[in-house]
């Protein structure tokens, strides 16, 4: 029976029941969030304010050339600095004196850091009588190894400290220096090779990292260590002597030449690999401020220039691949100076009367009227084709800042360039991308791409070599063989013939001469930007050299180029030790009819 | 309910005789002989205890002793890394192609021409075969030297402390380079075998 008297308790401990349950879902609720559903959360917050963690730097990797001579390397320096309140008090401390007096140790860190004795003393006397409890004098930055071990065996670092510093070090200084690159202050790779594969080269660093409890103390067993991991070594196609002798050479022809600047670049005809790579001026990555600033980056690899007369090869497998031009004939009347019936007016660099001249001739007599009438037999879609077959407009190793040269689409070809074009004006290319035009003919036809970097070794010891550079057949091998033999001639029959001879080698050569963009739209008058490329030897050829002279004084033509080439040529196949030429050259080509 | 109901039951007291073949347990009749404890048991379970601690101790004092010739290795390491990184700052610069190409040419050595090549099996001669003339092709000392801040400081093949070479004078490296001669020929030329 419920009574009034009865329900009334009961119903209180319902409802007392009811709130005390409610209550404790309320926690239940809360409890379930915090372990379960922002379990992760929290314990992350918690860590954070008891875990402690030091970064373990790793090193870069370095640079090696092809035979693996270091080009670029990180060491550690040492900056060493004083304590001197530490100084004092193991002074003062009459009952247990150190083991080396400070007069004494003074004496002997001054002799290993080369400072003067007297005024290290009187700088810590100084910083002392200044703050008692200084406890920093900084003392020499950028000690070498050798000195960090000699002052560490004085066993004083008690007072004495010394904090290794990565540093970036170029061995063979200015050799490659523009291609290598530089870091800056903060570390950051600005140029070259050192921006180029960064990925390569940079380390990831490592974390050390514990807890800690009250007052700092280190939870044992909470340690964890992640090693760091060094950067990879990059191996480039460079040959660092043949380097050395371009860099060499080049200084002091373009200035016997009274040159601003100029380049030798060299390259494997069978693998495209860029063996060197000279410019100058140049820079040292070691004093970068010892040059002027716009020689930090590859001039090279940067500076497009109209090419000139070295294009009116890619005009030739043009007409012959597709015009049935041969070397020797059809021919074409031609005098140095021609007005054509759509008002272009072409010169020669030379005044002749009209010769009716062969294919080899124009080439050799570098005709640009001749050139302009042998071009013209195809229509101008077909010479863009060729243009870009042989790498005009296509950047070659995606070097930083590298050009990629201008091509105008035939459609903005005018009545002047419809010519222009047939003897390398009116498009512009870079030195790496006229050698890998001649790499195709001197490799009868299959263009490969070109390469600076051989590979990548990670410190694990794996070698990661780039995608393989791409082959294609852009000409003919025959029509590859008639351009070789009438390079040949070019050069025996040419102006320069002398100046170029290597002996024993049969060689090819043809020279350029550029007009500089004054800036306003027209050009320089007198000056020109003058290049020589060729490949030997002939009978097998195994390397293309390239040679560009900024604006020559001495002699302005193309001619002032030829002694540099003569010489890029002989040392490059005195490097590779090629074997001379073994078969005699095929008869002389016909000038004229 | 009534007290009664909980008032113990009188035990039911079985009649002995009618149980008695169903009896199983037999009184004490005398404590059975103890069989004495074989001490080798006992030995072994010790000995076995003792050498398990033994073991345990052999082990934990192994893996300190390890970790201290680790750690003794590890910093023999890091000694001979820093060496090693002494030594090659040492030749950082020295082993560039402008210090060995200035210090052939303090020797009067001359970067030459067109090369030619002599085959040993016949004799046959390839390339021009023309003499170097006396002057070198490039001027590792001219105007157009690459330079190297690396040499600034150091003088270009200048002795270290055990190198007994003196710097790159002419005079010195002469004297040096006659104390050691080639091996002198006993044989004759060296030429290849024929029948």
């Amino acid at each position: 029976m419920t009574t009034r008297a009865t329900r009334t308790p009961r119903r209180r401990t319902v409802v007392a029941l009811a709130v005390i349950l409610a209550i404790l879902a309320a926690f239940v609720v809360r409890l379930v969030d915090i372990q379960v559903v922002k379990a992760d959360e929290h314990v992350a917050q918690s860590l954070e304010f008891i875990s402690k963690g030091t970064a373990i730097p790793g090193q870069r990797g370095s640079i090696v050339d092809a035979d693996g001579a270091v080009l670029a390397e990180s060491v550690n320096v040492y900056d060493a600095q004083l304590s001197p309140q530490v100084i004092r008090l193991l002074e003062e401390d009459d009952k247990n004196p150190p083991a080396l007096p400070w007069a004494e140790a003074s004496t002997r860190i001054a002799e290993i850091m080369g400072l003067d004795a007297e005024k290290l003393r009187a700088d810590v006397a100084a910083a002392l009588a200044a703050n008692p409890d200084s406890q920093y004098l900084p003392l020499v930055k950028g000690l070498s190894t050798e000195k960090y071990i000699q002052l560490r065996d004085l066993k004083v670092s008690s007072y004495l400290t010394m904090k290794p510093r990565e540093v970036r070090v170029y061995p063979n200084g200015a050799v490659a220096g523009n291609l290598l690159g530089y870091i800056d202050g903060s570390g950051e790779a600005q140029a070259g090779v050192e921006k180029m594969d960064e990925k390569c080269l940079a380390p990831t660093d490592g974390e050390e990292s514990y807890r800690t409890g009250k007052n700092g103390v280190v939870i044992p067993g909470s340690e964890s260590r992640v090693d760091a991991v060094d950067g990879g070594a990059v191996q480039l196609t460079i040959n660092s002597d043949l380097q050395w002798y371009m860099q060499q050479m080049i200084a002091e022809e373009a200035q016997t030449q009274g040159a601003k600047g100029g380049t030798v670049t060299v390259v494997e005809v069978a693998t495209g690999k860029i063996r060197a790579a000279a410019e100058w001026p140049t820079m040292d990555p070691n004093d970068l401020d010892a040059s002027s600033s716009d020689t930090w980056g590859s001039k090279l690899f940067t500076y497009p220039f109209e090419p000139g007369s070295t294009f009116k090869p890619v005009t030739a497998a043009a007409i012959m691949e597709n015009a049935g031009v041969t070397m020797t004939s059809p021919t074409v009347a031609a005098s140095s100076k021609e007005k054509f019936a759509n008002g272009a007016v072409i010169n020669d660099a030379f005044v002749h009367p009209t010769f009716q001249y062969t294919l080899a001739g124009a080439l050799i007599d570098s005709s640009n009227v001749a050139l302009s009438k042998f071009g013209t037999m195809v229509s101008p879609d077909v010479r863009y084709d060729y243009l870009q077959r042989f790498g005009v407009g296509t950047r070659t190793v995606e070097f930083p800042d590298e050009t990629s040269g201008l091509l105008h689409p035939t459609s903005e070809w005018d009545n002047q360039s419809l010519y222009t074009t047939t003897f390398g004006q009116y498009f512009t290319v870079t030195a790496p991308q006229l050698a890998g035009a001649y790499q195709a003919i001197a490799n009868g036809g299959e263009k490969i791409g070109l390469s600076l970097i051989e590979s990548c070794t990670t410190p694990d010891g794996t070698v990661v070599t780039p995608e393989a550079a791409a082959h294609e057949q852009i000409i003919k091998p025959e029509t590859a063989a008639d351009l070789t033999r009438m390079l040949e001639n070019v050069a025996v029959q040419g102006g320069n013939a002398e100046r170029i001879e290597v002996p024993g080698y049969r060689v090819t050569s043809k020279t350029g001469t550029a007009q500089i963009p004054d800036g306003n739209g027209g050009y320089k008058a007198g000056v020109y930007y003058t290049s020589m490329v060729g490949f030997a030897p002939v009978d097998d050829p195994q390397y293309v050299v390239v040679v560009t002279l900024d604006e020559p004084t001495r002699v302005t033509s193309s001619a002032a180029t030829a002694s540099a080439f003569q010489k890029a040529m002989t040392q490059t196949m005195k490097t590779y030790r090629v074997m001379p030429s073994s078969t005699p050259m095929d008869a002389l080509l016909p000038k004229f009819e | 309910m009534s007290l009664n109901a909980l008032a113990p039951r009188p035990r039911s007291q079985p009649d002995a005789p009618s149980r008695a073949p169903r009896r199983r347990l037999q009184p004490v009749t005398g404590t059975p002989v103890r069989r004495k404890p074989k001490l080798a048991y006992a030995l072994i379970a010790v000995a076995g205890a003792l050498a398990i601690g033994a073991v345990q101790i052999g082990l934990s004092l192994a893996i300190t002793q390890d970790s201290f010739t680790l750690a003794s290795l590890s910093s023999e390491q890091h000694e001979l890394d820093l060496r090693t990184n002494a030594l090659q700052e040492d030749l950082t610069g020295l082993s560039s192609p402008q210090s060995l190409a200035t210090g052939a040419a303090a020797l009067g050595m001359v970067v030459a021409g067109s090369p030619a090549y002599l085959r040993l099996s016949d004799g046959a001669i390839f390339g021009q075969g023309t003499g170097a003339v006396g002057a070198s092709t490039v001027d590792p000392n001219g105007a157009g030297a690459v330079s190297n801040a690396l040499l600034n400081d150091v003088p270009v093949n200048a002795s270290t402390e055990d190198d007994a070479t003196p710097d790159g004078t002419a005079d010195g490296t002469a004297e040096q380079s006659a104390q050691e001669l080639p091996p002198a020929i006993t044989d004759g030329l060296p030429s290849p075998t024929t029948r």
